[in-house]
């Protein structure tokens, strides 16, 4: 067992059950609100069609298809946090394994809400299934998607089998119980032995995942850009692994954040080792993925494409420029690489849960530069210069499906034995 | 309103079986042989079903042979439609591109063919060029090979076709288009033109009727499809029928012999961004 496990023993500043209740109950208010919202925008755009968001022929893709590959970001980062747990064997993050799954879980679910939202016939989404371009890397990725989701649910349910078993049993539980009943699927072994079973088990689903994940869904849906030889900017081998590389500095930041937003929320303490190692974890994979970074517009810049320093001179210094240097480098780099680095910040779980918060707030800006800048350049000389910013439209249904996102995994937080229970931290060797 | 100009046209028409009565030749015969053949056209019996059906009746009567002659004179199969513009001809009038939006009867925001001016040089020593742009029906075309659906795919006659059936409007193909040649059907009418929604181009042959909500093509992707209809019907595409230059020329290149296929092999001939490997089928003179 590991340090940082022996270190949490007990909750330090204890919150009553009503309070806590007082609270999930004004944060489920508060999202079904988002939701009411959102769901109005996005019931406008069905019945009005496109042509209420700010896309045009000139910049086809926005701000849904930006939130979409940073979500699918998110997912594959958080599952390849998981299989640093559960394949290779470092049970320190053991706490953060069981939300890793269902967040990427989750967030394949809002992913896939945003592209459904993006599509100009939802009503003819199926036909992605129905038919198959072989040579459509779009095509291949709603495959993946759909493997990789059942993936991660297989994987969750072995990593929760027992807990719901002892659910099952609890009839204290109320609901709880009744549904750990219905999900465990028959299963009744409790064994020490069916439990070293589970664990090979996620190994197993794990390792296969991890190239699911890697070449799969976030290599995948960077090859879905990189692959468009229309789009000098995005065409570049570097591309895929940029996309992978951001998954993972994004993933780690969100479970960062969400494991100590959720443990304050209950008044639970949090563990503090784990979070510094985790914190590092992220700045590593923040430099690797600036570096990379560095080398793309390093290379660009040197070889002056005219249509390549076009996007660049978009990115770089055009009126939407703050978003790159801004939001991509000062607040998603520059903040938290200062604050975890700092003697002054990186004891402390508030600055380094800002730190995260931020990180994944650049990364959304780094999924908007990649979708937009590019487009605003034509590729014909002659086209008008395309411009594009979300509309309200856009931004009140995203926030919609945002919270449905979070809606969602606030009930499968609160029913589901996702937290791993004292003691049963344990290799997994 | 419909119906007042269908009284007066009633009115005008004559009666079919009042004019067959004035020939020599039997009136039943013919006045059933023009509802077959309407019947034909709208594709609810086969020609061969026709033919059978009236030989015999036919040769008795007008003492001639009738055959099962399927597109004979206008027989399309192993064409590679292709199109050359030649620079020097154009203008810049843009009559194409207004011809094309009338013939396709394309809404707002959605053209298939553009005209771009390249102006080089400074005063005095400058030149401009029109560059017309319809799609490039390319030979690799990145649009088809991103799509996730098949919705655009290359026909054997060269033409990449845009199933507007089956896009799910993704929009892929418009990112991966380096022609910009594509446009996305939002769904807008020109609202100051009296009954734009009252009919669509039969583009591929298809008759789609009114343009309403919700209905193919809105919500889906649109391009140039060579006038596959007027194609069909022997003419040639709008934006060629009404070049004031003459600029443009259409035709078959894989037969070596035509006009198209001896002006693209011209040293003058070059094509648009050929490094990116798509193969167009426009080719340009310079």
């Amino acid at each position: 067992m590991s340090q940082s496990a022996v270190s949490e023993k007990c909750d330090t500043n204890h919150v009553s059950e009503a309070t806590l209740e007082k609270r999930f109950k004004l944060w489920m208010a508060a999202l079904i609100l988002a939701m009411f919202a959102g769901g109005g925008a996005i019931l406008y755009r069905a019945i009005e069609g496109l042509a209420v968001t700010n896309l045009s022929t000139f910049v086809p893709w926005g701000g849904w298809v930006a939130f979409y590959i940073f979500f699918v970001g998110l997912s594959a980062g958080a599952f390849l946090l998981s299989t640093l747990i559960f394949v290779f064997g470092m049970e320190q993050y053991e706490r953060v394994g069981r939300f890793a799954l269902f967040t990427a879980f989750i967030c394949m679910v809002v992913a896939l809400t945003f592209v459904l939202l993006d599509l100009g016939r939802m009503d003819r989404a199926f036909n992605a299934m129905a038919y198959w371009n072989i040579l459509s890397v779009l095509s291949w990725e709603v495959r993946f998607y759909l493997i990789y989701i059942l993936l991660l649910l297989t994987e969750l349910w072995f990593a929760m089998r027992i807990d719901l078993i002892k659910l099952s049993k609890d009839r204290s539980a109320g609901l709880k119980s009744k549904l750990a009943n219905i999900i465990r699927f028959g299963s009744e072994d409790t064994s020490e032995k069916s439990a070293k079973k589970d664990h090979s088990w996620m190994k197993i689903l794990g390792i296969i995942g991890i190239p699911i994940a890697i070449i799969g869904v976030h290599g995948g849906t960077g090859t879905l850009f990189a692959a468009v030889g229309a789009q000098p900017y995005w065409n570049t081998p570097l591309f895929p692994v940029i996309f992978v590389v951001s998954a993972l500095v994004s993933g780690t930041a969100l479970l960062i954040a969400m494991y100590v937003i959720q443990r304050k929320v209950r008044g639970k303490s949090v563990d503090l080792q784990m979070i510094k190692s985790l914190a590092l974890l992220m700045i590593f994979f923040l430099i690797i993925d600036l570096g990379l970074e560095f080398y793309e517009f390093l290379v660009a810049g040197l070889t002056m494409k005219p249509d390549k320093m076009a996007v660049l001179d978009v990115m770089f210094t055009s009126s939407m420029s703050w978003s790159f240097w801004g939001v991509q480098l000062f607040l998603g780099a520059v903040i938290p690489i200062y604050i975890v680095f700092s003697k002054r910040f990186n004891q402390s779980v508030k600055a380094l849960t800002v730190a995260a918060i931020l990180v994944v707030i650049g990364i959304i800006g780094v999924r908007f530069n990649i979708v937009v800048p590019t487009q605003v350049v034509q590729s014909m000389y002659g086209l008008p210069e395309g411009s594009y910013f979300p509309n309200w439209v856009e931004w009140l249904s995203s926030i919609g499906v945002v919270a449905m996102g979070l809606f969602l995994y606030s009930i499968g937080a609160k029913l589901l034995p996702l937290e791993t229970q004292e003691g049963d931290v344990e290799d997994y060797e | 309103m419909a119906t007042k100009y269908d009284v007066l046209i009633n009115n005008g028409l004559a009666s079919g079986s009042d004019i067959l009565k004035s020939s020599k030749y039997d009136t039943n015969l013919g006045l059933n042989m023009a509802e077959d053949a309407r019947r034909l056209s709208d594709g609810l019996i086969t020609e061969e079903e026709f033919v059978n059906k009236y030989q015999e009746s036919v040769s008795k009567e007008f003492n001639q042979k009738l055959e099962y002659q399927a597109a004979v004179g206008n027989d399309n199969t192993g064409v590679k439609w292709g199109m050359v513009i030649d620079l020097r001809k154009c203008v810049g009038c843009e009559t194409c591109t207004v011809s094309c939006k009338a013939e396709n009867r394309t809404p707002p925001g959605v053209t298939y063919n553009q005209v771009f001016i390249e102006e080089e040089g400074t005063f005095p020593n400058v030149s401009r060029t029109n560059i017309p742009r319809p799609c490039m029906h390319c030979d690799r075309p990145p649009c088809a090979s991103v799509c996730p659906v098949r919705a655009t795919y290359k026909a054997e006659n060269g033409i990449v076709v845009q199933d507007s059936d089956r896009c799910i409007g993704c929009r892929y193909c418009m990112v991966a288009c380096p022609y910009g040649a594509r446009s996305f059907d939002f769904g807008e009418n020109y609202d100051e033109m009296l009954g734009f929604e009252d009919m669509q181009s039969p583009e591929h042959g298809m008759d789609r009727g009114e343009r309403e909500d919700g209905k193919s093509p809105i919500g889906t992707v649109r391009k140039c499809n060579f006038c596959f209809h007027r194609l069909e019907r022997g003419e040639e595409p709008a934006c060629v029928e009404t070049c004031i230059g003459d600029a443009r020329y259409f035709g078959d290149l894989n037969d070596p012999e035509s006009t198209v296929s001896k002006l693209a092999s011209s040293s003058r001939a070059f094509r648009l961004k050929e490094e990116y490997g798509t193969e167009p089928r426009v080719y340009y003179l310079r």
